[in-house]
């Protein structure tokens, strides 16, 4: 964002621009929260403000349906499933004693490598385009929705198709105890000896 | 300066019905659950048919001491009936009353923003839930979280299909396309979107998650004084916002058979009270179904009938195209 | 799968009422309150309106004092003893000169304490005398629990609220008092009409009058 706002003049940022970057702040330091945070629940509502903070960014960025969507996806759904299995879980109030692993270095590392490649590809791809927030509204849901099924039909499909199997693998995982019983009962007691 | 003022105008109306229309419904609750059980409800409070009960009823809870339980995250539990509220008066910003621009905010996406912001409040309820160290919070929490996982999808489609009907995901854009044969044509989807909301909102006859002979109140348990009657507000506030938002989607707003023009605002009023009436009836009339019942309902029977209704939008969308 | 096989299901269905239009039952409901609340409902607003209360109301039990005799039955029956009477004795002059001086039980306590009280109504079964009686008065609240044992001013005021009593169902049976005044008037009046038949056939009269004696 600021190499492409260096060729517009980077030295006389508008209130949007300003905005854009102290959300941005803001989100960087919730999600940190969120990796950090040695409260389980803690750091599902955090991820609710870096979720959240992703969202405005959206919406500065005149992204309106994107933002919405985000919304109900991430916090309305995401975050929603993210709590109810924690609450399955035995998380107490307070810090979680085994919240970290021995692994942080190696995640810290992988998710900078991530972050870092990221950030190089969306930089080089984008470094020359210019959103022009005054100009006609470019994340509008019809924006949005011609360029996804007139130039992103195959990704979209291809996803859903992914989501398909994904739901089926679902069904049958959560089937998966009946049917074991019914052939340990039917065809090999001992194997199912051996799973009881 | 003048745009300015006229927004700072416009939230404020909106922020006035906000605190004014939950009262008014939690009034019209206690009357006429009270009626349709033989009773009279509140007479005293107010000298007249005990219309100042609710107001009685704040002063009360302003009383209260605000207890906070030992062993709760106190932070959560105090944030938990803000983010219960707000959601509902986000969303009323973008409920369009009347034509020609007479809403809060007019936004691109109303439909997903809607839906969106109404999804987060349910997060109030969770955090409640768990951050209050009560079991039957807990498992409040757990069956708010599982009702909205169940019921958001069917809501979404059933709003869905009024937007591909429109064309649009703007509420004024949807009203502005609106012919009074939309109401047969979408009807199972307004069924299924009303039924899903109340579900969302944990209304009876969907109220496992508050169910009081099981689970005390749910994730609310804990809470007294202000932040209680706050849950309860965001309780009121989303049935004002679920009645006005079926009445723009599927019942075409401030569309009458009369008085198009000048007494639009009338007509959206008058269908949202008359929605109002119905959350009630239904809460008077239904009892509580259990939680194996309530995500079969969903998962059985609305998600079903709503892409029914997403077919049946698609065919006769393109027939008359 | 050991989903319960599908013969299973037939036997159960017949004992099912045959099923109305899908919800219909659902309607039924709703019709139901909505039908109330157009009704008027029953409320009574108790503090604005007295409540119309039956004669044989079991609100407070009075204490017709002068038909007292401190015999003791009520407070001996009493299940939770409940009831407090003192009494002392007094000597009566003779009626006449030279006569027997009698003596007499004078009550000098009788309260009852109805935080105990269960109003079961015993004492008023019991007391031979018609002393007690049941009273429809029910505002007597206390904000100490040792205020509601009345003394016998109190009961003997709340005789005043005693309403008489009820008139007998049309088809119930003639009170026992009644009945048997009548049957002694009955008997009466058949012996003077026998009486009066008696003198004009001498022998029979006499076989009659034997009989009857």
């Amino acid at each position: 964002m600021t190499l492409a706002a260096a060729s517009h003049g980077f030295l006389s940022p508008t209130g949007v621009e300003i905005a854009f970057v102290l959300v941005g702040i803001a989100t960087l330091g919730a999600a940190l929260q969120t990796v950090t945070s040695r409260q389980l629940v803690h750091a599902a509502l955090w991820l609710v403000v870096a979720l959240g903070g992703v969202a405005v960014e959206y919406l500065l960025l005149t992204a309106e349906f994107i933002a919405w969507v985000q919304v109900l996806i991430y916090v309305g759904s995401v975050v929603v499933l993210l709590l109810f299995g924690l609450m399955l879980t035995k998380a107490p109030i307070g810090p979680s004693p085994d919240a970290d692993s021995g692994n942080r270095w190696a995640a810290l590392t992988v998710a900078g490598a991530s972050a870092a490649a990221l950030v190089w590809v969306v930089v080089d791809a984008f470094r020359a385009t210019w959103i022009d927030l005054d100009g006609t509204v470019q994340g509008s849901a019809e924006v949005s929705g011609r360029s996804l099924f007139r130039f992103w039909v195959l990704p979209f499909e291809a996803l859903s198709v992914l989501l398909l199997a994904a739901l089926v693998g679902a069904i049958v995982l959560s089937r998966r105890g009946g049917d074991a019983k019914g052939a340990a009962e039917t065809s090999a007691p001992a194997a199912g000896e051996e799973r009881h | 300066m003048s745009d300015t003022l006229a927004l700072v105008l416009r939230l404020l109306a909106v922020f006035v019905v906000f605190l004014v229309f939950p009262l008014v419904i939690g009034q019209t609750e206690h009357k006429v659950m009270a009626h349709m059980q033989g009773r009279l409800g509140p007479m005293y409070a107010g000298g007249f048919h005990g219309w100042a009960q609710l107001v009685a009823d704040g002063v009360k809870f302003a009383q209260k001491e605000d207890v906070v339980p030992n062993g709760a995250d106190r932070r959560i539990f105090q944030l938990a009936p803000a983010v219960a509220l707000l959601p509902y008066l986000l969303v009323m910003v973008a409920v369009p009353v009347g034509p020609h621009n007479a809403v809060g905010q007019a936004l691109d996406a109303g439909v997903f923003f809607v839906l969106a912001v109404m999804g987060v409040g349910v997060l109030g309820s969770l955090m409640a839930g768990w951050a209050s160290a009560n079991k039957f919070s807990l498992l409040g929490g757990l069956r708010t979280a599982a009702q909205l996982l169940a019921y958001e999808l069917p809501m979404l489609l059933a709003a869905a299909s009024v937007a591909m009907a429109a064309g649009t995901l703007s509420l004024p854009g949807i009203l502005d396309a609106f012919h009074w044969w939309w109401v047969p044509w979408q009807l199972i989807g307004g069924v299924v979107f009303f039924t899903a909301g109340l579900a969302e909102l944990q209304r009876p006859p969907f109220d496992m998650p508050v169910a009081d002979s099981e689970i005390i109140f749910g994730a609310y348990t804990e809470y007294t004084g202000l932040r209680f009657a706050l849950f309860l507000l965001a309780e009121y506030a989303g049935i004002v916002v679920l009645s006005a938002l079926t009445a723009v989607l599927f019942l075409g707003g401030w569309h009458g058979p009369f008085g198009a023009d000048g007494l639009g605002w009338l007509w959206t009023l008058v269908k949202t009270v008359a929605l109002c009436f119905v959350v009630i009836w239904l809460r008077v009339t239904y009892p509580r179904l259990r939680e194996d019942q309530l995500q079969k309902l969903a998962w059985t029977v609305l998600i079903p009938l709503a892409l029914a209704q997403i077919a049946l939008t698609g065919v006769i969308k393109v027939v008359i195209s | 799968m050991s989903l319960p096989s599908p013969d299973h299901h037939p036997s159960t269905a017949p004992s099912r009422r045959p099923r109305a239009f899908p919800g219909s039952g659902l309607a039924k409901g709703l019709a139901v309150t909505l039908r109330t609340m157009t009704r008027k409902s029953v409320t009574a607003q108790y503090p604005d309106a007295q409540p119309d209360l039956p004669p044989r109301t079991r609100g407070v039990i009075g204490l017709f004092e002068e038909n007292c005799t401190v015999c003791m039955l009520c407070a001996r029956e009493c299940p939770d003893w409940c009831i407090y009477i003192d009494s002392h004795k007094e000597t009566v002059p003779p009626a006449a000169p030279g006569g027997r001086e009698r003596s007499r039980n004078v009550l000098d306590r009788f309260a009852i304490d109805f935080a105990l009280c269960m109003y079961c109504g015993i004492c008023i079964e019991v007391c031979p005398f018609d002393a007690l009686f049941w009273s429809p008065e029910f505002e007597y609240a206390e904000t100490d629990i040792r205020e509601l044992t009345h003394e016998r001013d109190k009961l003997r005021e709340w005789m005043w609220t005693v309403p008489e009593p009820p008139a007998l169902d049309p088809a119930a049976e003639e009170p026992k008092e009644i009945a048997a005044a009548q049957k002694a008037a009955d008997k009466l009046a058949a012996q003077q009409a026998a009486a009066a038949a008696a003198p004009p056939p001498a022998d029979n009269a006499a076989d009659t009058t034997g009989e009857e004696t």
